[in-house]
């Protein structure tokens, strides 16, 4: 019993029954796995990334390891796997059977080379077995086999080369998957788009390290004795793959459909990289945590925002934060705010008052008696730090003050030192940007 | 001093945060015990992980869809024998004993969903494309409310009648305010009423053969659901004397506007109640806050065999309530046509009866007086005796109760359904529910054949 409400989405000319895509990784692996995700709900699949069987693949074993925060499981999720480790006959094989069974469902084949004609064989076999579109692996963080992977996405000439040798070999739209491991994702994915590429998805994993055992000094996951900075995924990845998606989406001179991932577990997650300008987008940790069944709480759960919305096709979504994306420099600095506390829902616990004393404004004196917070809004800096510690819903509000009015400043321990003081107010003019 | 219309409210129900803080816990099991013990197929399993994944507009449509009656049920079902019973949290804390844990308080999510709905004003239920068939539905009890949700959801025209002034049958009549409140239920019935279901209140079928005759009367089909509403008693007919009430009396005068005139005759006496489930529980509950003197349960049985749930009995104790375990009432003491007292026997148990629970046994020459200003007999509700005479064609067993297909509720006449305690016997809300949907489903399919 579902909301029946249109999800459809138009990328790169192509129309996907709903924006959720599996990405390539171990969720994507076989057609049996891929079938049973289709029919749970998702609309098309990045399949594992091809490999044209020229070296051998094996994963390192164990290939994975994962960051708890606290009682929460999976926060993170670090691994070493590498690229698909079965014969790419398998694979197309694989892939034919989903064409036959599943025509309304789009399927994506991911593949990484390393030279043209390797990247040109695998574009076209993918092609001719029924691939609808293809995902260029220029990201895998982690390759066992050096020149490979990420290492390719960082040298941006190469990366131009190879999606123009795939681009003039097949006539199906071409994505460019991008490693957020380097500063400015535009610029590769401008190289990308003059290479002829039709889109843009990101992000592949992060590299990092997740845990390092505190006796054997080996870092997680050890293989056998030996650990490795690799790749990191989910629900901490989520602000950097949003970071890249929204840089990418604001480039005028880049204007390609964009697909979204890294973290993504809901509706709400899909849909922030939807406003941000994804037109679809792709999940891996999501499901190694939960399954593939999360795929209906993502659809009803879009589908029911955009209800309320008056929202009528996904595409009028995309996009639509970026208008209030700003850089800093546009913020109105004149306007300023402070807390306000309800004190009569208030349980008395005091957290709020520490985090005010010793990591912002001290602002609150602590009424001991009461065991109540008591608030002088002069002081405040609205960090919002007692919010986000504040057990009681609501308890804790922003509050927008009159236009000019300043908080206090902070004062000075000792105002007697300043006889004391040795300094010089900068005065020299100079330019507001940096420069040598 | 001034003094209350009403009980104190009803308990609070979780916010947004506790709820949220809930479900974080569950282990969202791949096969949900949870959802294989709830009776209506109200789907814990499903619509927590609804709540986990922040589709909360989606976890309120599974409960709602399922389950009209969510937030009644999320309040009275007795979770800790339902949904919650095979809760893995429970297990964890077996195998791992550092890490001791709860089942995951799935009656308290439920309740919080549905109300967040409503403060929400989030819809998740519609009326069906109309058809041309009409149903009658006899009594607004969880059953019927049931039916009638689940045929206008299809479409069907659906007219539910009820004896009363109000609908919601025992909800409205039976359990105290202070756990089901006047506006909780009024809350619910809105969302019934919203699909277009028509009640006419104060509109008995309690004619010779007038549930019948509604099949000539333009309805296609019938559901009956008028529950159980004749109080059993000690005698065979409950004698009249002043001060000795039925708990269907007792109940039902704390809500139908006579709040203040029960408090009066209670407040400063000595109530004796008899029985051990928990209709029982609610009269002498009701009988506590009511400011009695004090309140004896009178029950022939050993506590642990008392069917109230162990929470209820615990609560009742906390109150103040004397438990006077194994004593049998054997009669009434009068004084000038007033109550004065309860004559009991002490009982041992002896033997396991047809339940497998031990029968309770006379001790000999062991015989007391409990003196007692009011007494409130709560030892089970029946069929009134003239109901068969509503249905004379509908084959009824010795306890009156109808006799019906478990899988579809037909009852031995064509076109003519029913469900809830008029079939069960004293059951419960959930049950209920469940009843009027298996019913409602077979009703479409009969007039859509
Ligand atoms: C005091 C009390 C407390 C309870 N507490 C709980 C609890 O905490 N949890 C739980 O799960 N269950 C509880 N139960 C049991 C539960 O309420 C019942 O199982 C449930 O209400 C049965 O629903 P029903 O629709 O079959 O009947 P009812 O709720 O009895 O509704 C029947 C309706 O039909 C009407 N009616 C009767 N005859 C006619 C007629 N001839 N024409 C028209 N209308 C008629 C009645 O007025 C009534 O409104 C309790 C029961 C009682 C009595
Ligand atoms: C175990 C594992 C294996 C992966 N293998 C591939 C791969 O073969 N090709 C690829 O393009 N991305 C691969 N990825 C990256 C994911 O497709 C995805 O870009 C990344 O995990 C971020 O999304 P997430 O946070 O939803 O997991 C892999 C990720 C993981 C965790
Ligand atoms: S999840 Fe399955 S495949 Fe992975 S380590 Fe555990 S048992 Fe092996």
């Amino acid at each position: 019993m579902a909301n029946n409400i249109d999800l459809s989405i138009d990328f790169c000319g192509i129309t996907f029954i709903n924006p959720f895509l599996l990405s390539s990784s171990p969720v994507s692996n076989s057609a049996e796995m891929v079938a049973r995700a289709f029919e749970a709900g998702w609309s098309g699949v990045v399949f594992k990334t091809l490999n044209s069987d020229r070296l051998p693949i094996i994963h390192p074993s164990p290939r994975m390891h994962c960051v708890h925060y606290g009682s929460k499981k999976e926060m993170a999720v670090q691994n070493v796997e590498q690229i698909s480790d079965r014969p790419l006959k398998d694979n197309l094989i694989d892939i034919l059977y989903l064409k036959k069974h599943y025509p309304d469902h789009r399927i994506i084949a991911s593949i990484m080379g390393f030279f043209e004609d390797e990247w040109v064989y695998l574009a076209k076999v993918a092609e001719d077995n029924g691939a609808d579109m293809l995902e260029l692996n220029f990201s895998c963080p982690h390759m066992c086999i050096e020149g490979s992977g990420h290492k390719v996405g960082q040298a941006f000439h190469l990366l131009e080369r190879f999606t123009e040798a795939v681009k003039k070999n097949v006539s199906i739209p071409v994505m460019a998957k991008m490693t957020p491991n380097i500063t400015d994702m535009t610029e590769p994915a401008l190289y990308a788009k003059k290479g002829g590429a039709d889109a843009i998805s990101a992000i592949n994993t992060v590299r990092g390290i997740s845990e390092i055992g505190l006796d054997d000094f080996v870092p997680r996951p050890n293989v056998f004795g030996k650990g490795a900075i690799s790749g990191t995924s989910g629900p901490a990845v989520k602000p950097i793959g949003l970071n890249f998606i929204a840089s990418m989406a604001k480039c005028l001179e880049l204007g390609l459909p964009l697909s979204g991932i890294g973290g993504i577990e809901t509706w709400i997650d899909a849909l922030e990289y939807i406003l941000v300008g994804s037109s679809t987008i792709q999940v891996t940790t999501g499901i190694m945590h939960y399954g593939y069944g999360i795929v209906e709480d993502m659809i009803e759960g879009l589908g029911d925002y955009m209800a309320r919305k008056g929202v009528t096709s996904v595409s009028q979504l995309v996009g639509k934060a970026l208008p209030h994306l700003h850089e800093t420099d546009h913020f109105d600095l004149e306007r300023q705010g402070v807390t306000q506390y309800d004190v009569d829902r208030c349980i008395g616990c005091g957290q709020c008052y520490i985090v005010c004393r010793d990591a912002a404004g001290q602002a609150i004196t602590w009424d001991g008696e009461n065991r109540r917070p008591v608030l002088d809004e002069n002081k405040c800096l609205s960090c919002m730090l007692c919010q986000f510690v504040c057990p009681v819903t609501d308890l804790i509000t922003y509050k927008a003050m009159p236009r000019g009015w300043r908080r206090n400043e902070t004062p000075v321990m000792d105002p007697s030192l300043e006889k004391e003081i040795q300094y010089e107010p900068f005065t020299k003019e100079g330019p507001n940007e940096c420069t040598v | 001093m001034s003094t209350p219309a009403d009980f104190e409210p009803m308990e609070k129900g979780f916010d947004l945060a506790q709820a949220i803080a809930e479900a974080d816990r569950c282990l969202l099991c791949h096969d949900a015990p949870c959802s294989a013990g709830c009776p209506a197929e109200t789907d814990p399993g499903r619509f927590i992980r609804k709540l986990r994944f922040k589709n909360i507009t989606g976890a309120v449509r599974t409960i709602k869809h399922n389950n009209i009656l969510g937030a009644a049920c999320g309040v009275l079902c007795p979770t800790a024998r339902l949904c919650e019973e095979k809760c893995s949290a429970i297990f964890k804390s077996q195998e791992c004993p550092e890490g001791a844990d709860r089942p995951i308080a799935i009656g308290k999510i439920q309740r919080f969903l549905v109300e967040y709905a409503w403060h929400q004003g989030i819809q998740v239920l519609e009326k069906g494309a109309p058809r041309p068939q009409k149903v009658a539905v006899v009594g607004s009890g969880p059953a019927g409310l049931s039916c009638a949700a689940e045929l206008a959801k299809e479409g069907f025209g659906v007219t539910v009648f009820e004896a009363r002034p109000e609908p919601g049958g025992v909800l409205r009549y039976g359990v105290v305010s202070y756990r089901c409140s006047q506006d909780f239920l009024n809350r619910e019935l809105d969302d019934v009423r919203a699909l277009g279901v028509e009640f006419k209140c104060n509109h008995p079928v309690n004619g010779q053969r007038d549930a019948e005759k509604l099949l000539a009367e333009g309805y296609s089909a019938v559901f009956l659901a008028p529950g159980l509403w004749q109080a059993a008693s000690l005698k065979k007919q409950r004698p009249a004397i002043k001060g000795l009430w039925s708990s269907v009396d007792f109940l039902a005068a704390l809500r139908d506007g006579r709040f203040a005139e029960m408090r009066d005759a209670v407040a400063g006496r000595t109530v004796a109640v008899i029985g051990g489930g928990s209709v029982a529980m609610d009269c002498i509950g009701a009988a506590a806050r009511l400011d009695a003197a004090d309140v004896y349960l009178v029950y022939r049985r050993s506590y642990a065999q008392m069917p109230a749930e162990p929470d209820e009995r615990i609560e009742a104790q906390e109150a103040g309530v004397h438990f006077l375990l194994l004593n049998q009432p054997v009669d009434y003491v009068t004084d000038g046509g007033r109550i004065s007292g309860l004559k009991l026997v002490r009982t041992r148990l002896g033997e396991a009866d047809a339940s497998g629970r031990r029968r309770p046994e006379a001790v000999e020459g062991s015989e007391w007086v409990l003196p007692a200003d009011l007494v409130i007999e709560a030892i089970g509700n029946q069929a009134p005796d003239d109901s068969p005479a509503w249905y004379p064609r509908v084959k009824v067993n010795d306890r009156r109760l109808i006799e019906v297909d478990p899988d579809t509720g037909r009852t031995s006449v064509e076109g003519i359904f029913a469900g809830g305690d008029i079939v069960r016997g004293p059951a419960l809300v959930v049950q209920a529910v469940q009843d009027g949907k298996v019913a409602a489903r077979a009703i479409k399919d009969y007039l859509t054949q």
